[in-house]
């Protein structure tokens, strides 16, 4: 088992090493760099513009930037930001937990309003079924920055009091935390609740066909005790399943969501340095969320071996 | 004068008074610059503290981009000069309607055509403390002049010769050739603000002499100030404390504005200002003057953009009145190459070679040219992330469809576009607004033959490099302005570059609790120290 999770580490390395290279090379073939483009339409002589990438290093061979960039990586310093001047690794992880708990929230809302709506599509059936299913597919329809701004708009010409931009972090204050981050979770939430109600309604009807539901019904439970018992818990598995595979979506829409909600987040942090070509900033942007999805496949596979004794130890 | 002087003001007033007015010379050079530094009553009641203000408080301001370092001289990014504006000053400062008054500098002499001798205030500190001296002065320029600095500026004053200490407080600049622009770029915030001499790290922690000091910076979250307790203007400033707050989405900046998050910002699209000015009696919405064009550069190296019919016929295509309607809703002006706001600026009705809307016209030149069926000019590039920009361009493939003319839009990334922009590698047209210069001779040099850009572009016209340069040494301001007309009238002619209208580069809002604050051309916040907020 030790053996294995090591193995299984090892292999991390290459991986993450290749994603490196990719993103260190691909950032690069973009054209624009970063002293033009803080330049912008501001007269700026090329012999100044070249010195200042001669000051960034960018006028070194691709491979010793590189080389460079890596021996300062393998040490924990994943490099200065271009525009804010300051190390990249002090800025990353404060705003990675903030969008983590973005998305957590969104899961969870996303959760709570899709086995509600699913839930009534499948137990009520008849008008209930077709306002649910014509909801979701008109939510489905919008992609999720549309609904933020509108959100934004709407909350702010019209209900300026709900005060939509107080961002708090948490440690100062837990509960406004929370509350500033609702608004923005509810509308990453809005089109993966759509994924949820239909899998809940889907995997309610199955399961409400199957002989033991039947059994309980004539075992003269009461309704509500069929339901819950049943009905939800057996048809839970596959939604907890789907909402998984979804929060990679929901890391995704984060950085228009935090772009637009102006929450100092991991995605708005990577748009803004990839509009203005901060190397720096993406490649530890690319290299981090690598990580992340190396590490949780690590997990889910130790999990699968200790689960399922049919995998080789 | 509209200086209130803290250390020893019966000498400094007399200083400054003597050199007003004693040098006639200096009056003249005063007025090229721009205009007097004579008092003009709006200049001087938004120079000094306004006795009715309310002390202390915080001014939250919505900022659109953060800013790209806080060195003044090294920073190339225009999103920084909202931020340098506020903690550091120079010798002189622009007015509300940019005029060029004292700043750092209680006044100054010229002896000769490129002879500069400024008197300097005394009793300035720094925030660190460090004493404020003509010392400070030559290093400020000593350093943009020496190349390992990397400063932009070290082209901007390419053209002085030496910065000269006389005593701590006076200190003579020496410039190659007179220069018109010279006092333009020095009134200009940062180009000619004073950085202390020794002091180093100014990108993350900036030392100025300016209103405010620099508390603290969570970049894409707020960037804090402090009021500068022994700024040296009597009674300011009246805030305690300004905070951005960054949002880069322009309706998330408006809903801000909105739900008093923030008490003033600016917007991008007019029509953005005027709905929310709409949603409540209590905004106040302030357009800057016009500061910056909306041209479509054409690449004239080859064919067919080298066809000088070919850019009339784009020329006479082209309904200006009609984009300035649909796009800015009537808030701007016809543009030329010089925005109104500066020397010689165009104003927007005068007549212009090929500015009068005749598609038939067009036709007959396209015929002239060999290409009686129309012509197709392929890829027209605009910038994807400006939504005036595109809306105007979707405007000008229609007029010119009826005239013959077919183009196809592609709205592209900034970054990639800048590079294609600057290097001449673009197809045939492209369009990128250009911002507010200090000089108009920065806006002329893209159309020099003898510059890099206008070489990229494909100038050959050795008559108008040489009204370029005469007009940048024209310090007569009637004169000069007289020239620039001239020389923009020869671009019209040639249609070198196809200006469609001028506008203020932002539209400035905020609520009418924000008491003594002015918008200005320059596209920064220096009226930011005499604002008091009374909610």
């Amino acid at each position: 088992m030790r053996r294995l999770v090591i193995i299984r580490l090892a292999l991390a390395v290459p991986i993450l090493l290749g994603v490196s290279i990719a993103a260190f090379i691909l950032v690069r073939l973009l054209p624009g760099d970063f002293a033009q483009t803080a330049a912008g339409v501001t007269d700026v002589s090329a012999a100044t513009l070249d010195l200042m990438r001669h000051n960034l290093g960018l006028d070194r061979p691709i491979w010793a930037q590189y080389l460079l960039w890596l021996g300062h990586a393998l040490s924990g310093d994943l490099g200065t930001s271009f525009a804010t001047r300051r190390p990249v690794t002090s800025e990353i992880f404060p705003r990675l937990a903030v969008t983590f708990e973005l998305t957590l929230i969104a899961a969870l809302m996303a959760m709570a309003m899709g086995v509600a709506t699913g839930l009534a599509s499948a137990r009520l059936r008849g008008r209930a079924d077709w306002a649910v299913r014509l909801w979701n597919g008109f939510i489905l329809a919008i992609p999720n920055f549309v609904v933020a701004t509108l959100i934004v708009l709407l909350a702010g010409l019209y209900f300026p009091q709900i005060g939509i931009f107080n961002y708090t972090p948490f440690f100062t204050a837990p509960i406004a935390n929370i509350g500033s981050l609702l608004l923005p979770a509810l509308s990453l939430a809005l089109a993966v609740s759509v994924t949820v109600s239909e899998n809940t309604r889907a995997a309610v009807l199955e399961i409400a066909a199957q002989d033991f539901v039947m059994v309980a019904r004539a075992k003269g439970l009461r309704p509500r005790s069929v339901l819950w018992n049943y009905l939800v818990r057996n048809a839970l598995t596959p939604v907890i399943t789907v909402t998984g595979l979804r929060v990679a979506s929901l890391l995704g829409g984060s950085i228009l969501i935090e772009t637009i909600f102006a929450i100092p987040g991991m995605g708005q942090y990577l748009f803004d340095s990839i509009t203005s070509r901060d190397y720096p900033v993406i490649q530890a942007i690319v290299l981090v969320t690598a990580a992340i999805v190396v590490l949780v496949n690590v997990l889910v596979d130790i999990a699968y071996i200790r689960a399922d004794a049919r995998v080789e130890m | 004068m509209p200086t209130n002087p803290k250390a020893d003001p019966t000498s400094e007033t007399f200083i400054a008074e003597s050199a007003w007015r004693l040098s006639r010379r200096s009056m003249l050079s005063l007025a090229a610059a721009g205009g007097a530094f004579a008092i003009s009553p709006h200049a001087f009641a938004a120079g000094g503290a306004d006795p009715k203000a309310k002390r202390g408080g915080t001014l939250s301001i919505g900022a659109d981009a953060d800013p790209i370092g806080l060195d003044p001289k090294t920073t190339t990014a225009y999103s920084s000069y909202d931020f340098t504006s506020l903690l550091y000053t120079g010798l002189l400062r622009w007015t509300p309607d940019m005029q060029i008054e004292p700043d750092l500098a209680t006044g100054y002499t010229t002896p000769d055509d490129t002879t500069y001798i400024f008197k300097l205030r005394q009793g300035v500190k720094f925030h660190n403390g460090q004493p404020f001296s003509a010392e400070d002065v030559k290093y400020t320029f000593d350093r943009v002049l020496n190349s390992a600095t990397a400063s932009r500026l070290a082209a901007t004053f390419a053209g002085i010769e030496s910065v000269t200490v006389i005593d701590p407080v006076t200190v003579q600049f020496k410039l190659k050739t007179s220069d018109a622009a010279f006092l333009r770029y020095m009134a200009t915030n940062p180009d000619g603000v004073i950085v202390p001499k020794g002091v180093d790290g100014l990108d993350t922690k900036p030392v100025g002499t300016g209103p405010f000091k620099f508390v603290s910076y969570q970049p894409n979250q707020q960037f804090v100030l402090t009021a500068n307790t022994e700024y040296y203007e009597e009674g300011l400033p009246t805030l305690k404390t300004v905070v951005f707050k960054f949002f880069k989405d322009q309706s998330a900046l408006a809903s801000a504005l909105r739900s008093k998050a923030i008490d003033m910002t600016w917007f991008k699209n007019p029509k953005v200002a005027a709905l929310i000015a709409r949603t409540s009696h209590d905004l106040v919405s302030a357009p800057g003057q016009t500061s910056r064009t909306f041209p479509v550069w054409m690449n004239m190296k080859a064919a067919p953009m080298n066809d000088v019919r070919i850019r009339q016929a784009l020329s006479l295509a082209t309904d200006r009145k009609a984009c300035l309607q649909t796009v800015l809703g009537g808030s701007g002006k016809v543009g030329a190459m010089i925005p109104e706001s500066q020397v010689g600026g165009y104003d927007g009705v005068s007549p212009m070679p090929f500015y009068n809307h005749d598609p038939a016209a067009a036709k007959a030149l396209l015929a002239k040219a060999g290409h009686p069926n129309g012509i197709d000019l392929g890829d027209y590039i605009v910038v994807a992330a400006n939504d005036l920009d595109v809306a105007c361009s979707q405007i000008l493939q229609q007029q010119w469809a009826t005239a013959g003319i077919k183009v196809k839009l592609k709205p592209m990334e900034t970054a990639p576009l800048l590079d294609m922009w600057v290097k001449g590698k673009w197809p045939t047209l492209l369009s990128v607004a250009l911002s507010w210069s200090p000089d108009p001779d920065a806006i002329l040099q893209r159309v020099a033959s003898n510059a890099v850009f206008g070489k990229n572009m494909g100038m050959h016209d050795a008559e108008l490099d040489k009204m370029i340069a005469d007009a940048r040494a024209q310090l007569e301001p009637t004169k000069r302005a007289a020239e620039n007309i001239a020389i923009q009238q020869r671009i019209a002619e040639n249609a070198y570059v196809l200006q469609i209208y001028q506008y203020p580069l932002r539209w400035e809002a905020w609520w009418d609790y924000v008491h003594g604050y002015h918008p200005l051309a320059a596209n920064i916040r220096s009226y930011v120290r005499t604002t008091w907020v009374d909610k």
